[in-house]
């Protein structure tokens, strides 16, 4: 799972200080800046374990059932309010709806105690994920307002948004230390093709490859860095409804070609999935088939006339054409499905999950809450993962298809660019080689 | 397939042999059978199946989808069918209506091994793992050769750190750390706070010296000056250390007599130069104490250079990446030390002209590398192949005896590794 980065040919010397970092991105600029701002109690490393962040050490009582979060001293908000462990639970509370991996958090000294009903054996890997980034600033509501804007602890503070850019500088009291650059500027909503081309006139630093793209920019000579598949492109199938009847879920499972979303959507940068965790991180993926067999999908309808269906998604050009390519399998396999472009709305919905860590247990814990499974992944050895994984994919409401990598291409002035074990791009260690 | 698992609890093979290829000239076909590397995991997949099996006949399938060699396969799939043997399941049945499928996978962490056992339309499946294999890697050379071995391991940024005869003390960005051997390798024993109050740079960099007696050290990091002591008197022996803010320079370059010269045994004085470290960045401001006379410009790092002449300028390696002497009050450029990147340290090797630079470098590698350079007049001529390290060097530094140099280095999965680097001649 090494990222493919190219170096720069001269040799490499410490980071220097200073300079702006000009990124572009398609969607929100939000998405890059909120892990700028934000820290969350524990982070996960590049090796996909559980590391210390705003805490600093951690412990678990009661077979899982009670966690204790030590917090860092000397941490401050960008307000320059001391981080406590009071701002830590109201965060945390304000932040974490109903499908909380806890049943209770409280303030014990400077530390943080967790309960739960059930053991909560990931919860050091949850607490890293991005909704549970440690946030200041609510109302006494525990709302947000434009007028009191939300703020973090983290090594960039945001400065502001205009023209579409989103502005941040950064913190010299980050607790991680100072970061190199002095500022990041993020430009959302654009489209790809500007992005490369802004790239390639030096008005910006670091842009979007979309993964069925990556062949396009090496061939472009663009120098890219790509992660490993982290993203996991999954249909999900309504349990309930037109598709309640699991002969029918089953049926759809059968009837989708991966094969051919490889190869012409995704131009051959996908790894076929058949289960929810990738081979690289379990090493039994192949125990889940990948094969396509309408022979079986008729079978299973077993005459059955299949109701009117609706197939959405709400990605971008891609996930378009792999929703009108799926909806055409179905057809083919005997279903009446229509694309639709409401997203997230539909009998079946395409969309992307993120591999937030390659820590197998926590990664399929939290594959699971984002498909709506709020049960707790306890095992933990290869033969109980497969097992979990089994029980949940065989209600065939959430159908893994691939595996996609993210990747960016930069310019040459960009130094010690790393992805995130979630194939996000580390901003903050990322230092500018003109820059005295 | 619908697979359903072997209740039985999966297990750690109890001994697991590194995979290298001398060690799997034994278990070639016809050879006496001696413990391999595949014995423990072959037989703890065979009880498995034959839980599930039970007496009688199967057809065995393998399939390989490891890095295991293919020429392993006939060695592993010989075990199995002994073990499953012992066990009552002959798996020699082609004919048989039962199918054991074993896949020998792999993922980021170990090898698995994975066991569909197909009866009928039913499926279940076993699963044995095994630790991954490790590879030793070679080393090139010519001429002088450089030789790499790492002392210790640990997820947490080591800065810098010193061989003592009561341990190794390691220098964490907020914590000063004693080592101490144990019989599967050097394990932290004790740890004191440095007491740091200010924040560290994203890049903190620290120093630890010997002392004179050679039972404590002085140590630095930003903003902090910190000195310790082994108390033998006690009991069993103890380590105190205390620290204290300080802006004093820091000690870049210990007094000692080195050698220089081939063949001939020339003795130059090696002056102690303690130089401004920027506690808010990671680079020496370029002023020293006492003064060297010149306008030296910020640099990351510096050392002294014994020459075969008898002199001993101090050569800097400066934040543009300019490498330069300081000699005679003046900086004389350096050139052919395009390839070097910020850090390098001085070995006595004995060999060629008695020491050696070693300059980190990256090149075009996916990890840094280090290669030796003579310095005959004011151009770095390298004088060994690169090393090849297994990350970024975030640190190096010489021992106080300058005959080998430590390298700390960052791995892409945030591990530090510190390596001794030595040299050899006429390689």
């Amino acid at each position: 799972m090494l990222a493919a980065l190219a170096l720069p040919a001269a040799a490499r010397t410490r980071p220097h200080y200073g300079g702006t970092l000009r990124v572009e991105v398609e969607g929100d600029p939000w998405q890059q800046a909120r892990r700028l701002i934000f820290d969350g109690l524990t982070r996960i490393g590049a090796d996909g374990n559980v590391r210390p962040a705003l805490a600093v050490r951690w412990e678990s009582e009661n077979n899982d059932h009670r966690w204790q979060f030590w917090l860092r001293t000397g941490v401050h908000f960008h307000d320059g309010s001391a981080l406590t462990s009071a701002a830590v639970v109201e965060s945390l509370n304000n932040l974490c709806g109903a499908n909380c991996p806890w049943a209770a958090v409280r303030a014990v000294g400077s530390s943080v105690v967790f309960t739960g009903d059930s053991p909560m054996p990931n919860l050091p890997a949850l607490l890293a994920g991005d909704q549970l980034l440690i946030v200041a600033g609510f109302n006494a509501n525990g709302e947000t307002s434009p007028m009191r804007p939300l703020i973090g602890t983290g090594a960039f503070q945001p400065e502001g948004v205009s023209n579409g850019v989103f502005s941040l500088t950064a913190n010299d009291a980050s607790w991680e230390g100072r970061p190199f650059l002095d500022r990041i500027e993020i430009a959302g909503h654009k489209s790809i093709r500007d992005q490369w081309l802004d790239l390639s006139v030096g008005r910006a630093d670091l842009v979007e490859v979309p993964a069925e793209q990556l062949r396009q920019a090496r061939e472009q000579r663009l120098t890219v860095v790509a992660s490993p598949p982290v993203s996991l492109l999954a249909l999900a199938v309504a349990g309930s409804g037109a598709l309640a009847n699991p002969n029918l879920r089953a049926a759809i499972a059968l009837a989708v070609d991966r094969g051919a979303l490889s190869n012409v959507i995704f131009q051959k940068q996908g790894e076929i999935a058949a289960s929810l965790l990738p081979s690289a991180l379990t090493g039994y993926s192949f125990l889940f088939s990948a094969d396509r067999d309408l022979n079986k999908t008729r079978a299973l309808r077993g005459g059955l006339t299949s109701p009117p269906l609706t197939l959405s998604t709400d990605g971008g050009e891609a996930m378009q054409l792999a929703a009108q390519r799926i909806a055409l399998n179905l057809r083919e396999a005997g279903f009446n499905v229509q694309t639709a472009g409401a997203p997230q709305h539909g009998d079946l919905v395409l969309l992307r999950l993120t591999l937030a860590t390659s820590q197998p247990q926590a990664a399929l814990e939290s594959l699971l809450r984002a498909a709506g499974v709020a049960t707790p992944v306890l095992a933990s050895d290869p033969a109980g993962l497969f097992q979990a994984e089994r029980e949940f994919l065989d209600t065939h409401t959430l159908i893994p298809l691939l595996y996609l990598p993210r990747a960016y291409a930069f310019g040459g002035r960009v130094r010690d660019l790393r992805l995130g074990p979630d194939g996000t791009p580390l901003l903050a260690g990322i230092s500018l080689q003109d820059t005295p | 397939m619908q697979g359903k698992l072997n209740p039985m609890k999966l297990v750690w093979p109890r001994a697991v042999v590194l995979i290298v290829a001398s060690g799997l000239i034994g278990l070639a076909a016809g050879a006496a059978p001696t413990p391999g590397p595949w014995e423990q995991s072959a037989a703890e997949l065979a009880d498995q199946i034959a839980a599930i099996l039970g007496p009688g006949q199967a057809r065995l399938t393998i399939r390989n989808l490891s890095r295991v060699p293919s020429d392993e396969i006939p060695t592993i799939r010989r075990l199995l069918e002994q073990d499953l043997k012992a066990r009552g399941v002959l798996a020699s049945g082609v004919e048989s209506a039962n199918t054991i499928r074993v896949t020998l996978s792999e993922n980021l962490r170990e090898r698995l091994w994975v066991a569909e056992v197909i009866e009928g339309n039913e499926t279940r499946v076993a699963m044995v793992r095994l630790e991954p294999g490790s590879q030793q890697q070679a080393q090139a050379g010519s001429g002088l050769a450089l030789r790499k071995q790492t002392v210790l391991t640990t997820s947490e940024a080591v800065l810098a750190m010193l061989e003592t005869s009561h341990g190794l003390v390691a220098v964490e960005p907020e914590e000063i750390v004693i080592f101490s051997h144990m019989a599967d390798g050097w394990r932290g024993q004790k740890r004191f706070g440095i007491g740091q109050k200010r924040q560290l740079a994203r890049d903190p960099r620290g120093v630890i010296l010997a002392s004179p007696g050679g039972d404590g050290f002085e140590a630095f990091v930003a903003g902090m000056a910190c000195s310790g002591s082994y108390q033998a008197a006690q009991p069993e022996g103890e380590w105190t250390m205390r620290c204290a803010e300080s802006d004093d320079p820091w000690t870049i370059v210990q007094p000692q007599a080195a050698q220089a010269g081939s063949g001939t045994q020339m003795n130059v004085s090696v002056t102690p130069m303690k130089a401004f470290y920027n506690p808010a960045r990671n680079y020496f401001t370029g002023v020293f104490s006492p003064s060297l006379g010149a306008d030296v410009p910020p640099f990351y790092s510096a050392g002294q250079v014994v020459r075969s002449a008898g002199s001993a300028p101090l050569l800097v390696n400066g934040i543009d990446g300019k490498v330069a002497l300081v000699e005679d009050g003046a900086l004389k450029p350096v050139a052919g030390t395009r390839d070097w990147g910020s850090d390098f340290a001085v070995l006595r090797t004995g060999c060629g002209a008695g020491s050696q630079i070693v300059a980190s470098g990256s090149g075009e590698a996916a990890a840094d590398s280090l290669r030796a350079y003579e310095l005959p007049g004011q151009e770095a001529v390298p004088v060994s192949a690169p090393l090849p390290m297994d990350g970024t060097v975030t640190a190096l530094w010489a021992a106080p005896d300058g005959k080998s140099i430590f390298a700390v280095v960052r791995s892409a999965a945030d591990q530090y590794e510190v390596d001794r680097v030595t040299a050899s001649c006429n390689e």
